[in-house]
C-alpha cells in the first residue's frame, strides 16, 4: 500500500518534469546554434563583413619604394592611377593601403598582417616571397577567375611573365612589372680594340674570344688594367646552359646534369683570364671591365636621370642578350613583382577587377616606362611606340639599347625557381661550386658528390 | 548509487581539466603568434608554419566557444537511441574541429566525449560501436596522421618562439596534462564498471531474496493443506457432535415428556380414565414433535418452533407444552425483546431454555422452574432455577456439556450450582452494532 503511493508520486514527479525538460533542450539547442553560428562566423572571417567596417574599403599592400632599389619619387604613383581607374568603375567602393611601408620590411609587414588577419585584399608580392606566400596558402587561385573573366587575355602577357606567379599549374598571382637579365657592354673598350659588337645569338666561344683580346695592360705599367667581365658567375653560365639548378617543387638538385661541367669549366677558363686580379665594381665604373651582367631595371636605373650623376660618363655602352652555352639558348632569368589577392578576402570581385586594372590595363601598365625601372608584362605596352620614345628620351641614345631584343629576352627568360628554402639551397650549391672550381680534382665526381649531399639536405628541408 | 555519484564527480573534474588544457593550448599559441610579430620574426613564422591560422584572440575565442557547445550538447538529455547517436555525433564533430583548431596537438576532448558517451547510452549494442569508433578516433588523430589531409600548423612551430627552458616546461606541462586527463579518464571508466558491478550484485542478492521467499511461501502452502485436512476431520468430528447434541436436545426432550406423561396417564387411567386418555393425547402430540425434530435435526435445519415462530414465541411454545406434559410449574420472566438476534443466537437461547427444562424435569424431579431473561447493557443474562433435588457433585452432562460448548461459540459463558436445586446462568454478548437500536431502547427501559 505505502510502497504504490510512493511509485505512483515518482510517476507523477516525472509527469511534470518533462515539459521542463524538452524547455531545457530546447534553450541548450538554441543557444548551441548560436555558438555555432558565432563560431561560423570567425572560422570563415565573415564577421568582418557584418561589423561593416571594411564593407566598401578595398585594400590593397605597397610598399613605399622601388622594387629595383631606385628612389625616383613616384613610389606610389602607378597605383594611385590604378585606385582613380578602379574608383571611377566602381563607384562607392574606396581603395586604401598602408602607406610608408618599406620594401625591405614588406615581407615581414606582410607577414605580420596575414598572421593578424588584417592583410589586405589585393597585395604586391616579391618574387622571391612568392612561393612561401603560396606555401602559406596565403593567396587565392586565380585560375577561375582567369577563366570566367572574358576581358582578361593571358595571351597579352609574356608567357615567362605570368609563369612567374603560377606554381604546379595554377595561377596565383598576376605579374605587374618584370626586367630580365641583359648584358652591359662597353662599347667604348669594344671599339678602341676594333672589335664589333656581338650579335644577339653570340655563343660563349664569342664571349671568350673577346675577353682573351680585351684582358690586357693598357699602360704598360706591368699589371693587366683592361678586363673582359666582371659579374659572370656559374649562375648565369648555367641559365645559358640550359641547366635549371633545382626541379620546380625544390626535391631535387641537378648538378650532376651533363651542361653543368661544361658551364663550370668555362667559368673556370673565364676567371683564369684576369689572373688572379680581382675585379671589382670600380674597375667597370672606370670603363676598365668590357662585360657586365646587369638587370634591366638596373640598366634603366643608372641611366641619367636628372638628379643622378652620370656614373658611366666616361665610356659608350649598350645592352646584349646574354651568350649561349654550347647546349643552352641566349636566356637568363626573369625578376618580376607580382600581384596576389589574399585567400580570405571578402572582396574577391573587386580585388579581381584592381588586379586587372594593374596588371592588364595598357594605361596603367605604359606608366611602369614612366615612374619605374622595369618592363611592362604586357607585350603590346612594351612594343608600343610610346615606350619606345620614353626609353629613348630616358637614356639619351638610341643606340644604347637595342629596343628590338628587350621583348625577345623577356619573353624567352627563364621562371626563376623558388621554392621554400630555395635561398639555403643555393648558399650550398655556390659552396659547392667555389669548391670544386678551386680544388683540383675530378670535376664530375665532385659534382655527384656534392649533388647527394645537396639533395638530402632539400629532403630535410621537406620533411620539416 | 553512491558510485554513480562520484563518476560524476569525476566527469566533472574532467570537463575543468580539459577546459584547462584547451586554454593553455591557445594562450600559448596566441602569445607565439604575438610575440614572432614583436620580434619581427613573423616571416620565419610563415615559413616554418607554411600556413597562416586564425588571429591569436579568435584562436582563443573560438577553441572557448567550441568547448563551450560541446558542453552543451553533453547537457542536452534524449531518451531516444536515435537522439543519442545524434548527440554523440555532433560532439565528435564539435570535437574534431576543436582539435583541428589545436593544430591536432590535443585530442583529450574525444576522451571527455567518450566518457560522456559512455554514462548515457544504455544498451552495450551501441555503446560498444561508439566506444570502438571515438577510440579509433583518438588514436589515429593526431598531428602526424593529419598533417597528410589538413593545412595545420604543429605546436612546435608556435613552441619555437620561446627559448629553450621556456619550451620544455610548456611542453612538459602540456604532456603531464594530456597524461593526467588520460588517467582520470581511467577512474571515470572504473567508477562507472564499479558501479555496475554493484548494480550486479544488487540483483543478485535480490534475486537470492526471492529464492527464500518462494522456498517459505512452499512451505507455507504446504502446512496450510496439512491444515485443510486437519480441518475436514474437524468438521465432520463436529457434525457427529452436533448430531449427538440434537438427537439429545430433541429426543431426549421429548422422551423425558413421553414418560413422564406416561407415568401420570398410569396412575391416572384407574381413577379418571377421561383424564389420562387427555394425557395421553398430549404425549401423543409431544411424542410428535419429537419425531418432526428428530427429522429436522438430521436434516440439519433449526427447531421447528425456531422454524415456526420467532424466538419469543418458540420458548413460550415449549413453556407452555412441558406444562402440559410434565405439570410443572414453569414460570416464564422475559423484561427484553429478543428480537434482533441471528439465527445462531436464537437457536443457543432456545436450546438452553429447552435442555434447562429438560433437565430440571429429568434430573432434578423438580415441580416449579423459574425462567428469567433480562438483559444488562451488551449481555444477555439467562438465569434458571428449579427447586428439585438440585447436585451437589455436578457431573457435566452431554447437556450441559454442550451448553457450554455452544456458549463458548458466541463468545458467551456457564454458570451454574446444584445448591437449593439448580441454576443455570448463562451469558451471552449481544453482537454490537446489530442491535444498536435495542440497546438504547434496553437502557431508555
Amino acid at each position: 500500500m505505502r510502497e504504490m503511493s510512493v511509485e505512483t508520486k515518482i510517476k507523477g514527479g516525472e509527469d511534470d518534469r518533462k515539459p521542463a525538460k524538452e524547455k531545457r533542450n530546447l534553450l541548450l539547442c538554441i543557444s548551441c546554434a548560436l555558438l555555432c553560428l558565432f563560431i561560423f562566423l570567425l572560422w570563415t572571417g565573415l564577421e568582418k563583413e557584418i561589423i561593416g567596417k571594411d564593407r566598401d574599403v578595398l585594400t590593397i599592400g605597397v610598399f613605399s619604394d622601388s622594387y629595383w632599389n631606385v628612389q625616383n619619387g613616384y613610389s606610389y604613383r602607378i597605383v594611385d592611377d590604378a585606385i582613380e581607374v578602379f574608383e571611377e568603375e566602381h563607384p562607392g567602393v574606396k581603395v586604401q593601403y598602408t602607406s610608408g611601408v618599406l620594401k625591405d620590411d614588406y615581407s615581414e609587414w606582410m607577414a605580420e598582417e596575414l598572421m593578424e588577419e588584417n592583410a589586405p585584399d589585393v597585395f604586391f608580392v616579391l618574387g622571391d616571397d612568392f612561393s612561401s606566400f603560396v606555401d602559406a596558402g596565403a593567396l587565392k587561385e586565380l585560375t577561375s577567375f582567369m577563366e570566367e573573366d572574358t576581358d582578361f587575355h593571358t595571351d597579352a602577357f609574356y608567357s615567362s611573365a605570368l609563369a612567374c606567379g603560377a606554381e604546379g599549374g595554377r595561377q596565383y598571382a598576376l605579374p605587374f612589372e618584370c626586367a630580365p637579365k641583359l648584358m652591359f657592354v662597353n662599347k667604348t673598350i669594344l671599339d678602341s680594340e676594333g672589335i664589333p659588337m656581338p650579335d644577339n645569338d653570340w655563343t660563349w666561344d664569342d664571349f671568350y674570344a673577346i675577353c682573351e683580346k680585351v684582358t690586357k695592360d693598357t699602360d704598360g705599367d706591368g699589371m693587366t688594367d683592361q678586363f673582359g667581365e666582371i659579374g659572370y658567375t656559374w649562375v648565369e653560365a648555367l641559365e645559358s646552359n640550359g641547366i635549371r639548378l633545382f626541379d620546380p617543387k625544390g626535391t631535387e638538385c641537378h648538378l650532376t646534369e651533363p651542361g653543368v661541367e661544361a658551364a663550370l669549366n668555362f667559368i673556370e677558363k673565364l676567371n683564369e683570364l684576369s689572373d688572379g686580379y680581382e675585379v671589382s665594381e670600380r674597375d667597370f665604373d672606370l670603363g676598365n671591365v668590357a662585360f657586365q651582367p646587369m638587370s634591366f631595371s638596373e640598366f634603366r636605373a643608372y641611366q641619367p636621370y636628372p638628379l643622378s650623376v652620370k656614373k658611366y660618363s666616361g665610356f659608350q655602352w649598350g645592352c646584349i642578350p646574354m651568350p649561349s652555352g654550347s647546349q643552352g639558348d641566349n636566356i637568363s632569368t626573369l625578376d618580376t613583382l607580382l600581384v596576389g589577392m589574399n585567400k580570405k578576402t571578402i572582396h574577391a570581385d573587386w580585388a579581381w577587377d584592381f588586379m586587372k586594372i594593374l596588371t592588364s590595363e595598357p594605361r596603367i601598365q605604359a606608366e611602369i616606362f614612366d615612374y619605374s625601372e622595369g618592363v611592362s608584362v604586357l607585350r603590346s605596352v612594351t612594343e608600343s611606340e610610346q615606350t619606345l620614345q620614353s626609353l629613348i628620351e630616358d637614356s639619351g641614345s638610341e643606340e644604347s639599347l637595342n629596343l628590338s631584343i628587350l621583348s625577345k629576352v623577356v619573353e624567352k627568360s627563364l621562371v626563376s625557381i623558388r621554392f621554400p628554402g630555395y635561398q639555403r639551397a643555393r648558399e650550398r650549391v655556390s659552396e659547392a661550386v667555389s669548391e670544386i672550381i678551386e680544388g683540383d680534382g675530378n670535376i664530375n665526381m665532385e659534382l655527384i658528390i656534392w649533388n647527394r649531399e645537396i639533395n638530402r639536405f632539400l629532403e630535410e628541408q621537406n620533411d620539416r | 548509487m553512491r558510485e554513480r555519484q562520484v563518476s560524476d564527480y569525476v566527469l566533472i573534474a574532467m570537463k575543468n581539466l580539459n577546459l584547462l588544457i584547451i586554454l593553455s593550448l591557445v594562450l600559448t599559441m596566441a602569445a607565439s603568434m604575438r610575440g614572432y610579430i614583436q620580434s619581427g620574426e613573423a616571416m620565419d613564422f610563415m615559413r616554418e608554419a607554411r600556413g597562416f591560422s586564425w588571429a591569436g584572440w579568435k584562436i582563443i575565442v573560438m577553441a572557448a566557444a567550441l568547448y563551450a557547445v560541446c558542453l552543451l550538447v553533453m547537457y542536452i538529455q534524449s531518451e531516444s537511441t536515435t537522439g543519442l547517436i545524434c548527440k554523440v555525433c555532433v560532439e565528435i564533430v564539435l570535437g574534431l574541429l576543436l582539435s583541428y583548431l589545436l593544430g591536432f596537438s590535443y585530442m583529450g576532448v574525444l576522451l571527455l566525449i567518450l566518457a560522456d558517451a559512455m554514462k548515457y547510452f544504455p544498451g552495450s549494442k551501441i555503446r560498444f560501436p561508439v566506444a570502438v569508433l571515438i577510440c579509433l578516433l583518438y588514436l589515429f588523430i593526431n598531428y602526424d596522421f593529419m598533417s597528410a589531409y589538413f593545412d595545420v600548423i604543429p605546436l612546435d612551430v608556435f613552441l619555437d618562439y620561446y627559448e629553450s627552458d621556456a619550451r620544455a616546461f610548456i611542453s612538459g606541462t602540456q604532456n603531464a596534462l594530456n597524461a593526467l586527463n588520460t588517467f582520470v579518464f581511467l577512474v571515470y571508466m572504473l567508477c562507472l564498471l564499479w558501479a555496475q558491478f554493484d548494480e550486479k550484485e544488487r540483483i543478485l542478492s535480490l534475486n537470492r531474496q526471492l529464492h527464500e521467499t518462494n522456498s517459505e511461501l512452499q512451505r507455507a502452502n504446504l502446512q496450510l493443506e496439512e491444515y485443510a485436512k486437519e480441518e475436514e476431520q474437524m468438521v465432520a468430528t463436529r457434525e457427529r457432535n452436533r448430531l449427538a447434541r440434537e438427537i439429545h436436545d430433541t429426543l431426549g426432550h421429548a422422551l423425558t415428556g413421553i414418560i413422564t406423561g406416561t407415568e401420570a396417564s398410569i396412575a391416572l387411567l384407574d381413577v379418571a380414565p377421561e383424564m389420562a386418555r387427555e394425557q395421553l393425547k398430549v404425549i401423543v402430540e409431544v411424542a410428535r414433535q419429537g419425531i418432526t425434530d428428530v427429522r429436522r435435526s438430521v436434516k440439519a435445519l433449526r427447531p421447528d418452533a425456531l422454524e415456526k415462530y420467532d424466538l419469543e414465541k418458540a420458548i413460550l411454545s415449549t413453556v407452555e407444552d412441558m406444562k402440559k406434559v410434565s405439570n410443572v410449574d414453569i414460570d416464564y420472566h422475559c423484561d427484553t425483546s429478543l428480537h434482533g438476534f441471528n439465527n445462531d443466537e436464537e437457536e443457543i437461547i432456545y436450546r438452553i431454555v429447552q435442555e434447562s427444562i429438560t433437565n430440571a424435569i429429568r434430573h432434578g424431579h423438580a415441580t416449579a422452574i423459574r425462567i428469567d431473561i433480562h438483559r444488562n447493557y451488551g449481555t444477555l443474562i439467562m438465569k434458571i432455577q428449579d427447586n428439585g433435588i438440585g447436585c451437589a457433585d455436578i457431573k457435566k452432562g452431554f447437556g450441559l456439556h454442550h451448553m457450554e460448548e455452544r456458549l463458548a461459540l458466541l463468545q458467551g459463558s456457564l454458570y451454574f450450582s446444584g445448591e437449593n436445586g439448580f441454576t443455570i446462568e448463562a451469558y451471552i454478548p449481544i453482537r454490537w452494532g446489530e442491535e444498536s437500536g435495542e440497546d438504547s431502547s434496553g437502557e431508555d427501559a
